[in-house]
């Protein structure tokens, strides 16, 4: 799972200079103007889509975690530009892509948020992983998990959600 | 008649979490608002000669630029009566550095900008001139003569000294078989909520209302510090409290931002917004629990607890914020825990350290208190050749001794049963196979180790909350409440008692704990009390409305029965709730309750790193009443995955110049699915008589025995000789390996 291309012209822009984007963000195409230097989060987030959480801007915690193109991303270490015509998908992706709806479910059943700040995060790193890894093993399931940050819950009930989200997707049952 | 709500595991509406559409500060905007940024000392210790915003001032963008110059000289106030002490005021923060800086972090200014990015780039901008001088950060020596004075007007380093004696200490050391003495220590650490704290102030300029977005646990006394500082009454000021991301004791209290960005949208007239990052939230936030303990303990040969002696010093960082000295006092209040002890004198004192001010953590004071009692009972076992669950079940309270009450001291434990909570701890754990198991991995050459601790925890504290239930227009109600949901599910705890006590469905029951404007009074969410306080303040609000529906029926208040939405006489006569007005009630609480819990670790070090392994680890706690039991585990849960953490991996690294070194997640390490095992959780219910819900709380339970369990595991799987040297936290990898070694 890692995310390797780019897709900005290589014109240079200042860190102050506006860029016109066209994003595509859960499914529908979004015309934003922002400064070269703004976060994809802070792109997100500014028109609306505060679902994206930002927790330490630092790329540690995860909170702003996206799928772009498929694949999880920590939108506060991508800058906005970086994803001109990529398909993105956030917590708020409505109606939810099979995974995501899956693991909705999954979260609630199995108790696996209190404060809810982190979750938008693991719903989108556990969405990209059942995508890309439908069949990854309950270790794999938790070396990713521990990619990303929760101070409630322990761990171990998120595990249990994506693990049951899994079940439900590959037809199994709990 | 009741739907039966208290007791059932009622899920809580989770939705908005689940598809992003809850609301947390960073996510509320304002027409108009400007965006704050807090320029932050540098440097732990330092005389302040110039600062110029000038530069900063120019910058495209950017409104206004404040100093200490710019503000009235105000501070900080304390929010509870029992943290204050005659001395406390001189020890007390303003919202910005005037004249000297006292720890890395300190605010000295603020700039005001259109945008964030704008405002950080211009608070790069400001010119502080600092004069550095010599600091203290040791916490033993800082109130010795000769250190540094972080406040040299007070004329010492010494905030408190908490003394409390039971008994004849002396006679009782006279007669002991042994003693033993140890130094122990805990180190800085804290909360760290995955949500950062931030602010959204705004004046409406018809009214002259200020509203404050994004405060949390105690708005109602956030709303009076404010209005004391701000010189404006408290009904102009609105505290209104969003989806929170996580409390644990450190968010919520009133801060120097809180007062700046109010002061900020007063003066501007524009809304103002700050969001911490985290960068700054590691130097600004409260840090908590670091202490160090001289600690003596006295037995006879077979076994029986005498007495201990204690000194301890607490560290209070460089100023005493809103909580007092709680961290020195809290402590002290749980050093005897749950045994029968004939004697003790213990003397607590707190400091000030050039270092970042020091607050409550979810099991604060006492988490520290039973890692030093439990790591020292655990070397009395072993000295004695005895099993340590062994020597706990021969000196826990009994429950026919309670209430028990270590007299002049105010620790008073009104019920429970201890020993019964230990052994059923043991035999879920299945302790005498799990024994065998692990001496068979050691003849292998693993190292295993089993830990215990048992505790007493403080809850339950007052002096009260009130609660008004209002009627809806379309036939349902509206609870008011002063205590705050920091995520854990507190507002679906109290639709269960409120449901119950009116006898409707829980669909119609709103519990609103938002706004200040709401309700006259409140104390908050803090000290495991929300449920238990709340919860009261609750039921006597719905009897407030059977005793009206009483007077109006012409019969006694307890002939009345309340359900389907109406209050009935035996002879069949009935009113509707909703045309009763208003109920009303306010549950006091003078006293604090004491509840019992304990905790079992097993764990394994990898010989080769030192890393420790949570195998297994069990919390058991009496809870009084589990009014919502699905929550109340998962609060359980929750707090002891942050002890592993505490016991394990974080830890607030300072160097001797007072610089912090964990200011990013990556440097402070909070545990992952990784490092946690699958918790379990035991729930005792023996009710507490010192309320008529019989709740005695356990929001932080996991927490406060579970460093001390898992330090006395690691110290069981290194052997006696290198065990005995485990006397402080966190046992990361390098420490542990360097016990290994010495064996």
């Amino acid at each position: 799972m890692t995310y390797t291309g780019h897709r900005v012209d290589s014109a240079w822009l200042e860190p102050d200079e506006h860029a016109d984007l066209d994003l595509l963000v859960n499914g529908r195409s979004v015309r934003v103007q922002v400064p070269a230097r703004c976060t994809l989060a802070d792109a997100l987030r500014e028109r609306g889509l505060t679902g994206t959480r930002l927790g330490c801007e630092q790329g540690s915690c995860g909170a702003c975690t996206i799928l772009l193109d498929g694949l999880p991303v920590r939108s506060c270490l991508t800058l906005a530009v970086q994803a001109e015509g990529c398909e993105l998908e956030t917590a708020e992706q409505a109606p939810p892509s099979r995974e995501l709806g899956a693991l909705r479910r999954a979260f609630h059943e199995h108790r696996a948020l209190q404060c809810g700040f982190c979750t938008s995060g693991f719903l989108m790193l556990a969405a990209g992983l059942l995508r890309d890894e439908p069949d990854a093993g309950a270790a794999r399931v938790r070396e990713v998990l521990s990619a990303n940050l929760c101070r409630c819950t322990g761990g171990v009930p998120i595990l249990r959600a994506v693990l049951a989200a899994q079940r439900e997707l590959n037809g199994g049952h709990a | 008649m009741t739907h039966g709500y208290i007791g059932a595991g009622v899920e809580r509406d989770d939705r908005h979490f689940l598809d992003g559409t809850a609301q947390y500060v960073a996510d509320v905007s304002r027409e108009g608002q400007l965006h704050a940024r807090i320029v932050r000392s540098p440097v732990a210790h330092a005389r302040i000669v110039a600062i110029d915003v000038a530069e900063a001032l120019a910058q495209p963008g950017v409104v206004t630029v404040i100093t200490a110059a710019d503000l009235p000289d105000v501070r900080i106030p304390i929010r509870l009566p029992m943290a204050e002490t005659p001395d406390t005021h001189k020890f007390l923060q303003p919202p910005l550095a005037r004249g000297v800086v006292r720890y890395v972090g300190e605010p000295v200014a603020v700039v005001v900008a259109a945008d964030p990015y704008l405002a950080e780039d211009a608070a790069e901008l400001v010119d502080l001139d600092l004069d550095e001088l010599d600091v203290v950060t040791d916490i033993t020596s800082a109130a010795s003569t000769g250190t540094p004075l972080v406040q040299p007007e007070a004329g010492t380093n010494l905030v408190a000294t908490v003394p409390l004696t039971f008994g004849d200490v002396d006679a009782a050391f006279a007669r002991a078989d042994i003693v033993l003495r140890d130094r122990l220590r805990v180190h800085r650490h804290t909360a760290v909520p995955m949500e950062t704290r931030g602010l959204l102030a705004e004046v409406d300029q018809g009214t002259g209302v200020l509203t404050l977005w994004g405060a949390a646990k105690v708005k109602h006394f956030t709303r009076q510090a404010l209005s004391g500082m701000l010189g404006i009454d408290p009904e102009r000021i609105r505290v209104v409290e969003n989806h929170v991301g996580g409390g644990f004791g450190v968010r919520g209290e009133p801060y120097p931002e809180d007062y700046l960005i109010a002061f900020l949208a007063l003066r501007l007239g524009r809304p103002v917004k700050w969001i911490e990052d985290r960068a700054e939230h590691f130097v600004a936030t409260n840090h908590a629990r670091e202490q160090e303990h001289d600690f003596e303990v006295a037995a006879t040969a077979d076994g029986r607890l005498l007495a201990f002696r204690d000194r301890a010093w607490c560290d209070q960082g460089a100023y005493v914020r809103s909580q007092g000295i709680l961290p020195a006092l809290l402590p002290a209040q749980h050093l005897p825990g749950p045994y029968r002890w004939e004697a003790f004198a213990l003397e607590v004192h707190g400091v000030l350290t050039h270092r970042t001010p020091v607050g409550t953590y979810r099991g604060p004071g006492m988490t520290e208190a039973t890692f030093v009692r439990e790591r020292m009972l655990n070397r009395l076992a072993h000295e004695l050749r005895l099993d340590p669950a062994e020597l706990r079940r021969r000196n826990l309270i009994e429950p026919a001794q309670l209430p028990w009450n270590f007299a002049p001291t105010p620790i008073t434990y009104e019920s429970g049963d201890f020993p019964a909570g230990l052994d059923r701890l043991l035999d879920h754990a299945g302790y005498a196979e799990l024994r065998r198991q692990r001496d068979e991995r050691r003849a292998r050459g693993e190292h295993v180790g089993i830990g215990l601790a048992a505790y007493t925890e403080i809850g339950g504290i007052g002096p009260f909350e009130e609660a008004t239930i209002v009627p809806r227009p379309d036939g349902g109600f509206v609870a008011h409440v002063g205590v705050g949901s920091l995520g854990q599910g507190v507002e679906t705890v109290l639709a269960q008692i409120a449901a119950d006590k009116l006898g409707v469905a829980m669909q119609d029951i709103t519990i609103d704990h938002h706004d200040t404007d709401q309700l006259a009074h409140g104390f908050g969410s803090f000290a495991s009390r929300a449920t238990t306080l709340a919860g009261n303040a609750l039921a006597l609000a719905a009897e407030d409305l059977r005793s009206r529906a009483a007077d109006k029926l012409g019969v006694p208040s307890a002939d009345v029965e309340l359900g389907g939405g109406r209050a009935t006489a035996p002879s069949g006569r009935s009113v509707p709730l909703s045309d009763l007005g208003e109920g009303w009630g306010r549950f006091d609480k003078p006293h604090p309750s004491f509840s019992f819990g304990a905790v079992l670790s097993l764990v394994s070090i990898d010989a080769g790193t030192g890393q420790v392994r949570v195998l297994r680890h069990l919390v058991l706690h009496d809870v009084g009443r589990a009014v919502n039991p699905v929550l109340l585990r998962r609060q359980l849960t929750g707090a002891a995955a942050q002890g592993i953490g505490a016991a394990l991996l974080e830890e607030l690294l300072y160097d001797e110049y007072g610089q912090p070194l964990s200011t990013l997640l990556s440097d402070y390490r909070i545990p992952t699915v990784e490092e946690l095992p699958d918790i379990e959780v035991i729930v005792e219910e023996r009710p507490t008589p010192a309320n008529p819900l019989g709740i005695k709380g356990g929001g932080e339970s996991g927490m406060v025995g579970t460093p001390a369990a898992i330090a006395n595991a690691v110290a069981d799987a290194l052997g006696p000789a290198s065990g005995a040297r485990v006397w402080r936290l966190p046992l990361t990898p390098g420490r542990v390996r360097e016990l290994l070694r010495s064996t």
